[in-house]
């Protein structure tokens, strides 16, 4: 049948069958080493599994900052400088790295400085590097303690007991001390300024949305952003919080920017489908201007949920005590949305 | 059609060539479909030369499984807690190794509350050895961060120290694989076992945090240091793990620390405004029991936590801790 001859035939099925043989063998070893892996060695890689992108280079590495002129007068190196991307986040901070990684987090620099007299008073400094100015309040806002001295020469900036906590432009920094000596402080504020003067940021980053809130009875520093699921709706993402003090009422607002107004529409109607779904009672609105902005009002389990689209805004009010006082401040929140909507507009 | 050679090729020759090529295409496919895995490897599955972490546990007394004793000072507060159990002398018998594992997970100060406090933890060493007569007392735990910083900065190293213990920090040769029967997580996996391989006894101290993950850490989550390898990787079943430690260590002695507790931001906290004052501490025989009581101390219900129901239906212990009977006191 074949024109090749007899010993070419032979030598070509000699070659074929090792060339086989050999693809076999490969096979056999990839299928024996995949049934092998070790979980404990290998475990999660966020990078290898496309989670998050791959590590940059620490900021001292970026001549982006010298953490030794940041050592404040009197105050020695404690430690080496510690480095860690989204893969090994949880290795210094453990369970809080998701609250990190999951608002956009590229990396964290931490440094600790003691005290030349005193060895015991000391400080570390953690630099979370989070990509954008917003990611960096998403997580400053959602540690703010309560209860806490604002700093007021720096917009997000707040100072406890034994720590002092700020947002600069990208970055999320704390400053934590081992005590709550006044020794301490001084030299927290020198490093605080200092990295505010080192550190470059893109000063032309700004949180547009916080100005929209009206500014009666709002609570200072007590705003909030959820990058996701903000109230348990995973749906409802980039929503800013503002909490207000009216009369005895304790009350909280929310904005959400969407595409544009169909967006917030569906997604007004979407999130008050949820409330309806996990136990909400729908309510008519007593506010009459309110009724303008076709808000939803939805009593859950005893407390008052609001929501409403303007222009491109979602928003509403979360888990008022008072029906009355939610339905006036998102009358009030309604309108200044719809000054800063035609704003845009034009 | 003709070969490189030039030479014909005939259409049965074709065809069977033809069929040929698609035999073996068909086969790879075939081989491929047969051998593809949606669910990716599991862990190693060799059984040989692994680790069971000895039972600690002493046998039950009713009415002495809980204790729940509120004041300011820990040194008295703990002395008080045991007492009510029946002292150290149930727990404790002369000559005994005793491992002390506290949460040393972090290297940052005592003051921030995210580890177990350094002047407890001498406390129960103190006790173990002057009331329970023990032969040695070993403190240790497999930190997050640099172990080395970890009991240095949170003063625990020191304390227990001066106290009289040994302080065991992990090193590669302490670690060896485990298996947990019927787990789903502890399978091969490498646990932090030299320290408690000969000890007699076994006591947790950890304090009352909230828990960014887990909703709070506890005297359960303790043990969350002896897992060695990639760990973070259980983050991603928080309350399985939880509730699986639980099943394989099992203690003489539990402390839960809710002196002060961390009611915000934890596991690592950073500001003393993340603190309460609870003035409260638990010494429980049985984990469940004591961390739902703890979880209280956050405002939490036992059922708030979904690893406490998934380690009382494993049977390690109940959340009806009021069934237990708690000893109660106050100490001024």
């Amino acid at each position: 049948m074949s024109s090749v001859p007899a010993p070419a035939r032979r030598l070509e099925s000699a070659v074929s069958i090792c060339l086989l043989a050999i693809l076999i063998l490969v096979a056999a070893g990839v299928l024996l080493k995949q049934a092998d892996v070790d979980m404990s060695r290998f475990g999660m890689d966020p990078v290898a599994a496309g989670v998050v992108e791959a590590k940059p280079a620490p900021l001292t590495a970026q001549g982006e900052i010298s953490l030794t002129a940041l050592l404040p007068q009197g105050f020695k190196k404690l430690s080496e400088s510690e480095f860690y991307d989204p893969e090994n986040l949880y290795e210094k901070i453990n369970g809080k790295a998701p609250l990190y990684t999951e608002s956009g987090f590229q990396s964290l620099l931490t440094e600790r400085f003691a005290s030349t007299q005193d060895e015991s008073l000391w400080m570390e400094l953690f630099i979370y590097d989070m990509a954008n100015l917003r990611n960096a309040f998403s997580v400053y806002s959602r540690q703010r303690r309560a209860d806490v001295e604002i700093l007021p020469d720096t917009q997000f900036a707040y100072r406890t007991g034994n720590g002092l906590y700020f947002v600069h432009g990208k970055y999320y920094i704390e400053l934590v001390g081992s005590s709550e000596s006044p020794e301490l402080s001084v030299p927290m504020s020198q490093t605080a300024e200092q990295i505010r003067t080192e550190l470059a940021i893109d000063k032309d980053e700004h949180i547009v949305e916080l100005t929209f809130f009206p500014q009666e009875g709002l609570v200072a520093g007590g705003n909030r952003l959820y990058l996701a699921s903000a109230f348990g709706f995973k749906d409802l993402t980039n929503i800013f919080t503002a909490g207000y003090k009216l009369r005895d009422w304790t009350i909280t607002a929310f904005i959400g920017r969407r595409l544009d107004a169909n967006d917030a529409r569906k997604m007004a109607e979407s999130y008050h489908r949820f409330l309806i779904e996990n136990g909400g009672a729908a309510k008519p609105t007593t506010d009459e201007s309110f009724k303008d902005w076709q808000g939803r009002v939805v009593d859950f389990y005893g407390t008052t949920e609001i929501v409403f689209a303007v222009g491109p805004f979602v928003a509403g009010i979360h888990e008022a005590d008072d029906r009355q006082a939610a339905e006036q401040l998102a009358a009030v929140l309604a309108g200044k949305l719809a000054e800063s909507a035609k704003a845009i507009r034009q | 059609m003709t070969e490189a050679n030039g030479k014909k090729i005939g259409r049965r020759d074709l065809l069977a060539r033809i069929g040929q090529a698609g035999a073996t295409i068909a086969g790879c496919g075939l081989a491929s479909y047969l051998l593809y895995d949606p669910t990716g490897p599991e862990a190693r599955s060799e059984t040989k030369d692994l680790a069971t972490l000895p039972d600690f546990s002493v046998p039950r007394k009713a009415g002495q499984t809980i204790s729940i004793v509120r004041g300011q000072d820990r040194i008295k507060t703990v002395d008080k807690a045991i007492e009510l159990l029946g002292g150290i002398e149930r727990f404790v018998k002369p000559g005994d190794v005793v491992a002390i594992k506290p949460n040393v997970a972090f290297a940052s100060p005592p003051i921030l509350g995210a580890t177990a406090n350094p002047q407890l933890v001498a406390e129960v060493v103190r006790l173990c050895y002057s009331g329970g007569k023990a032969k040695k007392v070993i403190v240790t735990d497999n930190p997050i961060n640099d172990p080395t910083s970890c009991f240095t900065l949170s003063g625990v190293g020191k304390a227990a120290s001066e106290a009289g213990a040994d302080v065991v920090l992990p090193k590669p040769h302490l670690f060896q694989r485990t298996t947990l029967a019927d787990g789903k997580l502890i399978r091969n996996w490498p646990i932090f076992f030299g320290p408690f391989e000969k000890a007699d006894k076994l006591i947790g101290i950890a304090p009352v945090k909230h828990h960014h993950r887990a909703g709070a850490s506890m005297s359960m989550k303790n043990w969350y240091g002896l897992l060695g390898g990639r760990r973070n990787i259980f983050h991603q079943d928080i309350n399985t793990i939880i509730a699986e430690l639980s099943m394989m260590v099992k203690p003489t002695l539990v402390i839960l620390d809710g002196t002060e507790v961390m009611m915000t931001n934890g596991p690592t906290g950073g500001s003393v405004s993340d603190l309460r004052r609870a003035n409260t501490l638990i010494a429980s025989t049985d984990c469940v029991a004591a961390d739902s009581y703890g979880c209280t101390l956050l405002g939490l219900a036992a059922s708030d936590l979904a690893y406490l129901a998934q380690a009382e239906k494993a049977g390690a212990g109940t959340t009806d801790y009021e069934s237990l009977k708690p000893a109660m006191a106050t100490i001024s």
